[in-house]
């Protein structure tokens, strides 16, 4: 770079020499307004057979007429056509410079714009490497996310399921209870009232049981004693 | 129909040798059956009394007292060797074990007449006549030689309840009157 950079300043250089030396001979080869007015007189004099006569207003349109032809020394040359010598100088130093230009500027400003080129290149490429990264790391991250939201919804969805599952044995143990509770309440107050009938049995037996015991003890003399000790003796040796 | 049920065995060689030792003296003074059966009515008097039982063995009175309370209950109802066999124990200390001594004494003199002691509740005293039936009974029923034993016990209110050994026979009035009260519960 900073070699490309050498040469384009050392052609700017030899063409601004090449100007200035070519342009003093141009110069020198043009013609002055002085010049232009002396010539205009001197040939003017030659034409007139003596100044002495100048008011005579046959010479007047003379004069006018040397008059303009001064002033067109004060006229600038052609604004088109250049002198012949400025075409000679001007185009011996446009191939000058033309010939040093095809021979070490356009190899280096090609050169340079081939290396632009290729810089804009390389930087394209980059720029569509990079595109095609950022498009690969967009499609994976489109694909990420695509798999993160799949996966999201899964999640929620056995979350979702779960949240069923759990409320469904919530209700069920719920029930469970609900119907242990009641089947309790149900034992108790069966239990209550078969406790409730035994002890009323318990204490209706008692007083009857009670009574007969009172009856029997009155009623039992030495004679029913005696049978009963009688009976047992007997029913003892039936066993055997 | 009569219940048979087993009881708990009382066994200790210490026991059988104060009941060796009653009947020893008793056989001594030629009062083997006085002495036995009074020493089994003092027994079951104590089975049936705990206060009385729980007196004789506190060892926070002095054996003094205790014999002296023996001395005062059985001084005119029973034998004198029959009150200084039961004194002499107590003043041993075993007034707590005189039912489990005596039980053994009478059982260990019944085994030596080759029979079991056959110990009968009843609401009545048996006659004789009574006793040897239903010691001919017992033998045909079970084949065992006994030797009948009487206790009154109103408890029973009426009927028998034999105990030979570990075995009960229940024929009472009480355990009719407790199967209708099972019966009505």
């Amino acid at each position: 770079m900073t070699r490309r950079i050498r040469h384009i300043a050392g052609a700017l250089g030899l063409i601004t020499v090449a100007v200035v030396a070519l342009a003093a001979p141009a110069g020198a080869s043009g013609e002055t307004i002085g010049g232009c007015a002396i010539d205009k007189a001197i040939e003017a004099e030659e034409h007139l057979p003596s100044l002495h006569e100048i008011h005579d207003e046959e010479f007047e349109a003379e004069f006018e007429a040397l008059e303009k032809e001064m002033e067109s020394c004060l006229e600038a040359p052609s604004a088109i056509i250049p002198e012949l010598d400025e075409i000679i100088w001007g185009g011996t130093a446009f191939l000058v410079l033309f010939g040093f230009m095809v021979w070490k500027g356009f190899p280096a400003v090609q050169g340079a714009m081939n290396a632009r080129a290729d810089r804009i290149a390389a930087d394209l490429d980059a720029a569509e490497q990079a595109k095609v990264d950022a498009v690969k790391i967009k499609t994976d991250h489109e694909a990420e996310l695509s798999g993160a939201k799949a996966e999201a919804a899964g999640i929620i969805d056995d979350a979702r399921a779960q949240a069923d599952q759990l409320k469904g044995e919530l209700q069920a143990r719920a029930n469970e209870e609900v119907a242990e509770m009641r089947a309790r309440a149900a034992a108790d107050l069966e239990s209550a009232r078969s406790q409730a009938i035994s002890d009323l049995r318990g204490d209706v037996s008692q007083i009857a049981v009670g009574a007969a015991e009172a009856v029997i003890k009155a009623n039992l003399d030495r004679d029913a004693q005696s049978a009963l000790v009688n009976a047992y003796i007997d029913e003892v040796a039936g066993r055997g | 129909m009569p219940t048979s049920t087993k009881w708990p065995a009382v066994a200790d060689d210490r026991l059988g040798g104060y009941a060796d030792a009653l009947l020893a003296v008793a056989a001594a003074e030629d009062a083997s059956v006085v002495v036995e059966d009074e020493l089994f009515r003092i027994g079951e008097a104590l089975r049936s009394n705990e206060q009385l039982l729980a007196a004789l063995s506190d060892r926070h009175l002095p054996i003094e007292r205790r014999q002296g309370v023996v001395e005062d209950l059985l001084g005119s109802k029973a034998s004198s060797t029959t009150t200084a066999l039961v004194s002499m124990v107590v003043g041993t200390g075993r007034g707590g074990d005189l039912p489990a001594i005596v039980d053994e004494a009478v059982a260990r003199s019944a085994a030596g007449r080759q029979k079991a002691l056959a110990r009968v509740r009843s609401a009545i005293e048996l006659t004789d006549d009574q006793k040897s039936r239903l010691a001919q009974a017992i033998k045909q029923s079970t084949g065992t030689d006994v030797e009948i034993r009487v206790v009154i016990d109103e408890s029973v209110l009426g009927g028998l309840v034999t105990e030979i050994g570990d075995d009960v026979i229940d024929g009472s009035v009480r355990r009719r009157m407790s199967q209708l009260r099972e019966n009505f519960t």
